[in-house]
């Protein structure tokens, strides 16, 4: 076996190899469960109970901390950055948690919760949109 | 040579867009493929079968990165969105236009978490425990990127940048 490759060979090669590892890693498949499945209903009970991580206020180019109101004379607030990297955040946190469960636990998760999931949350989202549907 | 800040905010505007065609173009390649896969591709097919005879895992990755450039190209121009188009759409009373812009802007997140499973379920071809859950997040995940890209086409058409 020969230990001297050329940079522009072993490149691919580390990359593919990068990657088909992480495909056949029962971590990883732990890990995009959980954050899977959490992902949703993180951003349900963030969107119904505000909770974003910061605030961001275009007009003026200012962020808050957690959830900050809009400001008289300085434009709308924007929460949606807020809660996508709260659940972001929470979502990778959970998904490390599940990293910690053994494989035989993984294996009884049912896979159908990863599309199922985001799926009963649309309704949730939709009515919490009343507003808009019923001016 | 200076452009204006239209003319910016256009460009960003137009990348998305041709960001998110891509986007479905792969998606919809991919979910057809699973939904009604093609056994064996011989001569003097029609169109239809020729599109969904595609491999599958090959549009793993490439949507995983155009999801994801998407997004934050949709993110940044979501700034000047919240404050020059938004706010006039709510003044001509478009509520229902901007109910649709908001569920977009939370499909476009829900992506986000689905990336991870839905790469590695491709990655996992051979696997047929993965078979079902594969074909219906990416169906899913195709839903989302044709209800987000016509809402998308709307909101531009009742009030693009530039107007």
């Amino acid at each position: 076996m020969t230990t001297t490759t050329t940079a522009q060979s072993r490149s691919p090669a580390r990359t593919t190899s990068a990657s088909s590892t992480l495909a056949a890693s029962a971590k990883f498949k732990a890990f995009a469960l959980a954050f899977a499945i959490s992902f949703p209903v993180l951003y349900v009970i963030c969107d119904l109970f505000n909770l974003p991580m910061f605030t961001y206020h275009p007009a003026t180019n200012r962020f808050d901390l957690w959830w900050g109101p809009a400001r008289s004379g300085e434009g709308p607030a924007m929460y949606w950055y807020g809660w996508t990297a709260t659940c972001l955040i929470a979502g990778t946190i959970l998904g490390l948690l599940g990293t910690l469960l053994p494989e035989s636990a993984v294996k009884k998760i049912p896979l159908f919760l990863v599309w199922l999931v985001p799926i009963l949350a649309v309704p949730v989202l939709v009515y919490s949109l009343m507003p808009f549907w019923t001016k | 040579m200076p452009i204006s800040v239209n003319t910016f905010w256009t460009i960003l505007l137009i990348i998305h867009g041709l960001l998110a065609v891509a986007l479905l173009g792969a998606l919809t390649h991919q979910a057809l493929a699973v939904l009604m896969p093609v056994r064996q591709v011989a001569g003097g097919v029609g169109f239809v079968t020729r599109f969904r005879a595609v491999t599958g895992p090959a549009y793993a990755t490439a949507v995983c990165v155009l999801w994801i450039l998407t997004f934050i190209m949709g993110a940044w121009i979501y700034t000047k969105y919240r404050i020059y188009i938004r706010i006039p759409i709510e003044q001509y009373g478009f509520w229902k236009t901007q109910g649709f812009f908001e569920l977009k802007e939370h499909l476009a997140s829900f992506g986000l978490g689905i990336l991870p499973i839905y790469w590695y379920f491709w990655k996992n071809p051979q696997n047929p425990e993965y078979g079902s859950a594969r074909k219906w997040v990416t169906v899913w995940l195709a839903f989302m990127c044709w209800f987000m890209f016509l809402v998308g086409h709307v909101v531009n058409n009742v009030r693009g940048f530039g107007s």
